[in-house]
């Protein structure tokens, strides 16, 4: 399993996590190459319907990441967000997928080095979980 | 509360009921009367909305539940609330998920009194269409034997079959039903809906009590065993294979009391491609499914209802590929309500889990 190198999707609030990865990728950081990421306008905008496709399509592993408490641009899309992902977390529990596929995140835009260990953390547990078990099913 | 007690006569319980019922319209305290009555050929039952008392001829002990009163009230009040009293008599599900569609803002309770009643339970739509003429299908529901082979599987695990949320109760469990039937008004409504109606008031020996609780405990008893019973329908690949034969559909979601969307995302064209994109998703894969979106729909509905599950079953009842879905759905609904600390229908007061959030709760959703 040690050249198993997990695909992550990673959706990121234009006002913080991505400005957040930006800022990693101008300070020369080093993170895992393993990300994939989409902007969204606020995390409130990641509908749980994206997540749970990702899964089913096998990537192993969402980050969702927005504003810090208090911060959202629309005052409470991500309070909102964190508690969708809790309930996909508890979903994915009943369908024996492992609840660390899905991680939720305040990241903000100068938290440059925050996003590299959020994601070094990730691609690391993901690491460990192994492929997604729906990669590869003919659903 | 006021408790009070509905003479039996002739026409038995049902008749007693209907003739409370008519009392209720004649009387002009409601316009209208929404309640199960027996189709002219027999074989199904439908909530009928009646305003002339003489054409009251409900039978609401009806073992079957086609739809439920909760989706009809939201048609019928979604778009205006009614200026008129509308009495809807309506089983503890029903109750229940009303409960949850006025929180959605999907059904408006102006002008609407609740009459609750006792379930014993229903049979499937097939089962009471082709039950033998010679047996009464009102009693069979009471029989341990015929409730062995004939109740639904929600039923069988009923979260409460006797009335929460309702102005008024009709309580059979624990009475002499050839004598008489509990009549309860909970909120000013319901009692003032009572008064003046001259009913004896009830007199309570314990026998009621008891019998409510023997209920909730079998159903209790029954529910751990049902989810005993299948919690091996776990892992990803399981859930594939629980779902195998789905024909996508979209009946257990048509059905549901809780799915309210005018336009649910699966029947749009969001998940249609073109047809490149299919090949190369064949490529990639080796291969797919076809159709491609099943199993997304049901996790995904999942998502969207299961907080506000009220676990009656209508689902599993209209699927045509005769998916066990309460196998299913009870776990998980549990598990989840269990996790936000929910009970839908319990009361108006809670609040939905997906609206609303508390400031102590903003921790990362990570490791855990
Ligand atoms: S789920 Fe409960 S309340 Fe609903 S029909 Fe079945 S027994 Fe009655
Ligand atoms: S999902 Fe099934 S059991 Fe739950 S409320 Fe909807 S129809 Fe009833
Ligand atoms: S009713 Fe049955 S066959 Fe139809 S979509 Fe639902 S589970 Fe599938
Ligand atoms: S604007 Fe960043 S999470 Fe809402």
């Amino acid at each position: 399993m040690s050249d198993f190198e997990p695909v992550v999707v990673a959706f990121l609030c234009n006002w913080c996590s991505y400005a957040g990865a930006d800022l990693a990728g101008t300070s020369r950081l080093k993170y895992p190459p393993n990300v994939r990421s989409i902007r969204v306008m606020c995390s409130g905008r990641v509908d749980p319907v994206f997540v749970l496709d990702a899964l089913k399509e096998g990537i192993d592993g969402v980050l969702v990441a927005g504003c810090h408490p208090g911060d959202c641009h629309y005052q409470s899309g991500n309070y909102k967000t964190n508690r969708k992902m809790k309930l996909i977390q508890r979903l994915l529990k009943d369908l024996n997928m492992d609840p660390r596929r899905v991680r939720f995140d305040y990241i903000s835009a100068s938290e440059g080095q925050k996003f590299a260990d959020v994601v070094t953390e990730f691609v690391q547990t993901l690491k460990e979980l192994g492929p997604n078990p729906l990669k590869g099913e003919c659903q | 509360m006021t408790e009070h007690i509905l003479p039996v006569g002739k026409g038995g319980a049902s008749g007693a009921v209907n003739d409370f019922l008519k009392g209720l319209l004649s009387s002009g305290k409601v316009k209208a009367v929404l309640a199960l009555q027996t189709t002219p050929n027999g074989r199904s039952a439908f909530p009928v909305l009646v305003s002339d008392p003489d054409k009251m001829r409900s039978d609401v002990f009806t073992p079957l539940m086609p739809v439920s009163t909760a989706t009809i009230l939201s048609r019928i009040t979604k778009t205006r609330g009614s200026d008129d009293p509308i009495a809807a008599i309506m089983r503890n599900c029903e109750l229940r998920a009303l409960t949850e569609l006025f929180k959605l803002k999907q059904a408006d309770p102006a002008n609407l009194v609740l009459i609750g009643v006792d379930c014993p339970g229903t049979f499937d739509l097939n089962t009471y269409s082709n039950f033998p003429g010679d047996k009464d299908i009102s009693s069979a529901v009471l029989d341990p034997k015929e409730r062995e082979k004939f109740l639904r599987s929600a039923c069988r695990s009923c979260a409460d079959p006797i009335p929460g949320r309702a102005d008024i109760v009709i309580g059979t469990f624990g009475m002499d039903l050839e004598k008489g039937i509990l009549v309860s008004g909970k909120t000013e409504a319901g009692q003032a809906l009572l008064e003046g109606m001259g009913l004896d008031a009830f007199k309570d020996d314990g026998s009621r009590e008891k019998a409510v609780s023997e209920v909730r405990e079998a159903a209790d008893r029954s529910r751990e065993k049902h989810i005993a019973e299948h919690s091996d329908i776990k892992g990803s690949g399981k859930i594939a294979d629980f779902f195998e034969s789905c024909i996508n559909c979209h009946n257990c979601m048509k059905a549901c009391p809780i799915c309210y969307c005018k336009e649910c995302l699966f029947d749009s064209a969001v998940f249609n491609m073109e047809a490149h994109k299919y090949v190369s998703k064949a490529g990639s894969k080796g291969s797919f499914k076809t159709p491609t979106d099943t199993l997304l729909f049901h996790i995904t509905r999942f998502n969207h209802m299961i907080l506000s599950c009220v676990q009656c079953g209508l689902c599993e009842q209209a699927c045509p590929a005769n998916i066990p879905l309460m196998d299913i759905i009870i776990p998980i609904a549990q598990n989840a309500q269990k996790e936000f600390e929910y009970i839908p229908g319990r009361d108006l007061e809670d609040q939905l889990p997906m609206i609303f959030y508390k400031e102590e709760e903003f921790e990362s959703v990570g490791d855990h």
